[in-house]
């Protein structure tokens, strides 16, 4: 009996396997690559739920469950560590993922939420275990009301929940606590998986419990191992070791060794029939279990597949009441006009607010009501030709018009329409340009008076421009007039550089000429004198002197004529020189030719000036010279030499004490041979300052002199052209 | 030609008066040399080239200076200094140039053609006899010849 019991419940098994191996089949091409990385998993197993999950005596777990998930990873390749923990720690673990796997999980609805199953490997109805002799309760209604201990967060917790089968609801974190609870006549049952609790009170010693007959529909039990929610691949490997130990009878071998014996003993010979019901009757449910399953999940996909289009239907729904919104909003609001009219008789079927009030019109329902397209609203000319040419495309763009308000006051609009024939209506749209046609017209308006402008002031710079030509011509007129007086100029010059050479040649001649008969005079003048002087009496030797006297005089005169004109003649070099110097060395000079004088001289020292040093040499012998030579007479003679800056312009200066002259002849003072003074006075021929003018002036420069009067001093200042303005010009005088 | 006293001035001067001055000064001054006069510029050159009226004349007896005027009829002074100076047997003669000019153009074309000295005629005749003094003195006494033209 025994072994037909065995022989019925593999069958089932086998056949449960089989189909869930099919199942796991059709998945596992898709993980095996990958699963074979899969190789070693934390489990934890609960220590008081025997003959399933227990601890054995050197604390490791062990059990049915426990071995037969061993069983089933190892024929996968997956070494397992297991721990041992409470039901709910462990349960909570799986679900945070500090362990992979669980080895015995009742399946149920709630479960499901938090955890994936394999297929279920036991399915095991619930018992109430009431206390021996407890004749109250004899069925699941009489637990109304009733004190039921159940473990926490066990299946049985659930199932009492979830039928309302009592209020009064006790939990302990054992079943054992809860036999033992019970056995001490606390509360009034408990509810648990029947076998297991069988054995449990059997392992501790309880024999005032038992369980009654009644068979808890609601409170089967399918056992699987479960795996963290989504972990499909553990899953899959679990399912296909789990297949594999079932075929191969290693499941057959551990059911054997932990329920053989326990059954053997206490269940007696007129149980058979009841025990075996209840081993074929759950096989029927697993089996019926695994149809619903199957069912379940054809029914939810489609129920999944209906909840999509009733979404999608939603959905499109959606979309078209908010398109039918937008486009509403957008037909209302919008900034221009928008029309619908029938093609057949032209009424209006749909007008915005805009196209209203565009119109002139209170309001939409007033324009739809009067307006018409016989009205008047834009140029009979004009209508024409929008109409052909919505007849000829079939639409108009942007046709610029001007058009009649109700009143039959204008305004300007862009008008685009479109036909559909098929609905048999035209739909348009009709913008207000009147402001920008309004701008355009100023535009243009400022374009043309600009333009005026522009033609007036061209007129103007022509006009200017003929002026400056005119004034060019002029000019031209001027150059060429310039041209011909530098042209005369430069005749006169070359004249006047004629007039030079030929007065060249007169002073050399003078030179030459003039100086051969005075010498002959003076040289026979004086032979007499020496020769024959005894020959002449005292009057004729005081001729003779004055003959020779005046041939001396003659001499110096020519000679002094000579100097000037070589003055004039002479080439120019200028370069930097230092007057001051050039002063200290003629003083110097006099000093030595008249160490009996003592004169107090003042020169200024650094005096720098650019010009040929030869002349201003004699420049300087001739001022300081008379300077010099009228102080004669003076006790004390003061000269001073220096430069003043008048009006920015460099002036050197020359005073004395001296005889000084009358300011009203100062004019003659630079003319040759007009002296101031008579030779009794002050020896000289006039000369002199002639030559300083003429150096002066051909150096570009100005001089005078300046003297209160006879016996006040004199004071000479002369410029000298800065270098930068020579020019070669003044080198000819 | 040793002999200072035996030594030849030639003066090259066209005017009559200043010949006769150069005489007077050079008696006066007791140089007794023999001054051969040369009135143009030709002259002098035929005289020192030895043609013309003077192809009888030796060689050897080349001046020991010449007085040369610049401004003289037919061939004025510097041209005749230029031929002087041209010539092998002529050019170590010393040439002084004595004249009115003092020109600065004069007396630098004057030392440009390697005249020995420039000298001015002053108008006093003091002067002017000194300086004839000083150029005997000078150029027939203290001056050494050059061998050529001993």
């Amino acid at each position: 009996m025994r072994r037909r019991f065995l022989y019925i419940a593999f069958l089932f098994q086998v056949v449960i396997s089989l189909l869930f191996h099919a199942h796991a089949a059709d998945q596992s091409p898709v993980y095996d690559s990958v699963s074979n990385r899969i190789s070693k998993i934390t489990i934890a197993s609960e220590p008081n739920y025997p003959p399933y999950c227990i601890v054995d005596s050197e604390g490791n777990a062990d059990g049915f469950s426990v071995e037969l998930f061993k069983a089933a990873a190892a024929a996968m390749g997956i070494e397992v560590d297991v721990k041992a923990g409470l039901w709910n720690k462990i349960k909570q673990d799986l679900a945070t993922g500090r362990i992979d796997a669980l080895p015995l999980v009742g399946r149920t609805p709630e479960r499901e939420e938090l955890f994936d199953f394999t297929f279920p490997y036991l399915s095991l109805h619930g018992a109430i275990f009431v206390r021996k002799g407890d004749t109250g309760i004899r069925s699941l209604e009489d637990l109304k009301g009733k004190e039921i201990i159940v473990m926490k967060g066990d299946n049985a917790e659930e199932f009492v929940r979830r039928e309302n089968i009592s209020t009064n609801i006790i939990t302990t974190l054992t079943f054992k606590e809860a036999f033992q609870l019970l056995a001490t006549g606390k509360h009034d049952a408990v509810i648990t998986q029947r076998l297991m609790g069988l054995q449990l009170l059997d392992e501790i010693n309880i024999d005032s419990i038992a369980p009654l007959d009644i068979q808890l529909d609601k409170f089967r039990q399918d056992f699987c191992f479960a795996v963290r929610k989504g972990d499909s691949r553990l899953l899959a490997r679990l399912n296909e070791g789990l297949s594999i130990v079932i075929a191969n009878g290693t499941y057959d071998k551990i059911h054997l060794k932990w329920f053989g014996p326990v059954i053997k003993e206490h269940i007696a010979w007129q149980d058979v029939v009841r025990i075996g019901l209840s081993i074929l009757l759950p096989s029927i449910l697993v089996f019926c279990a695994i149809l619903i399953i199957v069912l379940r999940s054809e029914v939810k996909k489609k129920t999944k597949g209906l909840k999509q289009e009733i979404q999608q239907r939603k959905e499109i729904e959606k979309k078209l009441h908010e398109s039918r919104e937008t486009y509403l909003n957008l037909f209302q609001n919008a900034q221009v006009g928008l029309f619908r009219t029938r093609i057949e008789d032209g009424k209006i079927l749909q007008a915005n607010e805009q196209i209203a009030q565009m119109f002139g019109y209170s309001g939409r329902k007033e324009f739809v009501y009067e307006y018409s397209t016989s009205n008047n609203y834009v140029d009979y000319g004009t209508r024409d030709k929008m109409l052909e040419q919505i007849r000829d495309t079939g639409e108009i763009r942007n046709f610029e018009a001007r058009f009649y308000r109700k009143d039959k006051s204008i305004f300007w609009a862009s008008y685009s329409a479109k036909i559909y024939s098929q609905q048999g209506w035209i739909e348009g749209v009709v913008e207000d340009i009147t402001y920008r046609k309004q701008k355009e017209d100023e535009l243009n308006k400022l374009k043309n008076e600009l333009e005026l402008k522009v033609a007036e002031r061209t007129k103007e710079l022509e006009e200017k421009v003929a002026q400056l030509d005119k004034s060019e011509k002029a000019m031209l007129f001027m150059v060429e007039d310039l041209n011909r007086v530098n042209k005369a100029l430069k005749q006169e010059r070359l004249k006047l550089e004629v007039s030079n050479k030929e007065l060249e040649a007169f002073s050399y001649s003078v030179s030459h000429d003039l100086r051969a008969p005075l010498r002959s005079i003076h040289g026979f003048g004086q032979f007499l004198l020496e020769e024959y002087s005894d020959k002449l009496d005292e009057q004729g030797r005081h001729y003779l002197d004055r003959v020779i006297a005046g041939t001396k005089r003659m001499g110096l005169l020519i000679d002094d004529l000579l100097e000037l004109s070589r003055t004039s003649r002479k080439e120019m070099h200028r370069k930097a020189i230092n007057l001051s110097e050039l002063a200290r060395e003629v003083v110097d000079d006099l000093k030595e030719e008249h160490p009996e004088r003592r004169v107090d001289i003042q020169i200024s020292e650094g005096q720098t000036t650019f010009a040929d040093p030869h002349l201003l040499k004699t420049v300087m012998e001739n001022l300081l010279g008379n300077a010099w030579k009228f102080t004669e007479k003076c006790e004390n003679a003061e000269i001073e030499f220096g430069m003043e800056n008048m009006h920015g312009e460099t002036v050197f200066f020359i005073k004395d004490n001296g005889a000084g002259f009358n300011p009203d002849y100062k004019d003659n003072l630079f003319a040759p041979f007009k002296r101031l003074h008579s030779d009794r006075e002050f020896t000289g021929n006039g000369i002199g300052l002639a030559n300083v003018a003429r150096i002066i002036h051909r150096h570009g420069g100005r001089i005078w002199a300046e003297s209160e009067g006879k016996g006040k001093g004199a004071a000479f200042f002369f410029t000298l052209e800065s270098p930068n303005l020579e020019k070669k010009g003044t080198e000819n005088e | 030609m040793n002999d200072p006293n035996e030594r030849i001035i030639l003066l090259v001067e066209d005017n009559p008066d200043d010949i006769e001055l150069t005489q007077i000064a050079l008696k006066k001054h007791h140089i007794a040399n023999e001054l051969i006069v040369a009135r143009d510029g030709e002259e002098a050159l035929n005289y020192l080239f030895r043609k013309g009226e003077f192809t009888e004349l030796s060689l050897d007896e080349q001046p020991a200076v010449v007085l040369l005027d610049l401004k003289l009829p037919k061939v004025d002074g510097l041209e005749v200094l230029k031929q002087i100076r041209a010539h092998e047997s002529t050019k170590y003669i010393p040439v002084v140039i004595l004249t009115s000019s003092r020109e600065d153009q004069d007396v630098l074309n004057g030392y440009k053609l390697h005249a020995n000295s420039y000298i001015r005629k002053p108008v006093d005749f003091s002067q002017f006899s000194e300086a004839i003094r000083n150029l005997g003195l000078y150029w027939l006494i203290l001056n050494e010849l050059p061998p050529s033209a001993q």
